[in-house]
């Protein structure tokens, strides 16, 4: 445990948000008594993709304009607690052609409308970073899962 | 103004010639004031100059009647100058050869010189007007050359520099080397895009990486979701200790493949081996 603690201590961002997203999973699966309808499915894929994109943000902090939307548009959900919007988080809206490529690139940046060009492409790169990282997290999560 | 000042000076000084001469001639020095004697009073003074110098040195009690006859060496003093004066306007109005002889003949004083330094100017006719246009003729090209090339220069370092002067075109510029860089670093980041080139196309391949990992996000959470589900069913026929030596072998095979990432290290294994079966154990 001692070895384990020092590894926690030295941590990299990657080893929080995939703790942040095992425990957020745990909770999830704790909740579901065992029904299997297809309604049920889609909103618990909703609900992991948005444990995702959550430990993703909180991990990263409100240091960053994208997890501070995300942090936001998470509590303002918890505190509907309905249902998501589909254009809240990760899919949106389709691109139309005559947006701008800088409007499409706001439009996929969470929190990214209200940033001008410059810094939009700082949030873009800790983002694409950040969504990277998560990507593996959930594959190698998976795989665990899958061979086990 | 310089010669009669000299004069009167020469004069006062020989003040005592001029009390020698009063002694000879009383008054006529005075009233009547020929021209040709003051003249040859003067030039009896300016003789006698040298040698009253001594005198005048020596007799420091002449000085009474000095002040008496300070009158009679001003009015000298002052026809002296007249005479100078016509002297140099004789020159002025007669040949300027004969006033640069005379010039060059007399004692250097101011005046003088300058007349000497202005008539070979007004003498030396087609050279030095030749030489003086040619030096006024250069100095307007040199002053206009230097203002035409800092002008060139100006502008061109305007040009070359350009934005930079300027406040606003330099936050411009300032913002697209910002702009660049962090194109650079994105396609750093997006596999593939290090080949392509031009603004537009960097953007559509980020735009697209950006997609492709959100569906990814999306997909492997719908994975996910199964692989919970079944989790759940299946954990409870698995013994927990194999269970957990499984996740631990996978994860480290699946974080040894990224070792090469900054972040894999050995740390996450065996983080995640603890956190999977922790939460296999409490799911359990």
């Amino acid at each position: 445990m001692t070895s384990n603690r020092v590894f926690f201590n030295t941590s990299s961002r990657k080893a929080r948000c995939a703790r942040r997203f095992l425990q957020s999973l745990l909770r999830i699966r704790q909740r579901r008594p065992g029904s299997l309808s297809s309604e049920e499915v889609r909103q618990r894929s909703r609900r992991i993709k948005m444990a995702a994109y959550s430990s993703m943000a909180c991990t990263v902090g409100s240091r960053r304009a994208w997890s501070r939307a995300i942090i936001f548009r998470l509590q303002s959900r918890a505190g509907r607690h309905g249902r998501m919007r589909r254009r809240c988080l990760g899919v949106k809206k389709k691109p139309s052609r005559e947006m701008s490529q800088a409007d499409r690139l706001r439009d996929l940046v969470p929190g990214g409308e209200a940033l001008d060009f410059c810094n939009l492409l700082e949030e873009t790169a800790h983002y694409i970073k950040c969504l990277s990282s998560q990507v593996e997290i959930m594959k190698s999560i998976a795989d665990i899962y899958c061979r086990s | 103004m310089d010669p009669p000042l000299i004069n009167e000076s020469s004069f006062s000084a020989a003040n005592p010639s001029a009390y020698s001469l009063a002694e000879i001639w009383p008054f006529p020095v005075n009233s009547a004031s020929a021209i040709g004697e003051p003249t040859a009073g003067l030039g009896l003074r300016i003789a006698n100059f040298g040698q009253i110098m001594g005198q005048f040195a020596d007799s420091s009690a002449n000085r009474d009647v000095s002040v008496d006859e300070s009158t009679v060496t001003e009015q000298s003093g002052s026809r002296g100058g007249g005479r100078k004066r016509r002297d140099v306007s004789s020159e002025d109005e007669s040949s300027k050869i004969v006033s640069t002889s005379s010039g060059s003949g007399m004692n250097a004083s101011n005046g003088k010189r300058m007349k000497i330094s202005r008539t070979p100017d007004e003498n030396g006719g087609s050279k030095a007007e030749l030489e003086a246009s040619s030096v006024a003729g250069e100095k307007p090209a040199e002053e206009s050359k230097p203002a035409e090339q800092s002008k060139q220069d100006y502008i061109h370092v305007r040009a070359r520099r350009g934005q930079a002067t300027d406040s606003h075109s330099l936050a411009e510029r300032a913002r697209r080397e910002k702009i660049s860089e962090r194109m650079k670093i994105l396609q750093d980041l997006v596999p593939g895009c290090n080949k392509v080139i031009g603004k537009a196309l960097v953007l559509d391949e980020i735009i697209n990486y950006i997609q492709s990992l959100q569906r990814q996000v999306e997909f492997l959470s719908m994975k996910l979701e199964a692989v919970n589900s079944r989790m759940n069913h299946t954990v409870e026929g698995f013994p927990l200790k194999d269970l957990g030596v499984q996740t631990f072998d996978a994860a480290a095979m699946i974080y040894g493949s990224q070792a090469t990432r900054e972040y894999a290290q050995g740390s996450q294994p065996e983080w995640l081996h603890m956190q999977v079966g922790g939460s296999i154990e409490r799911a359990s």
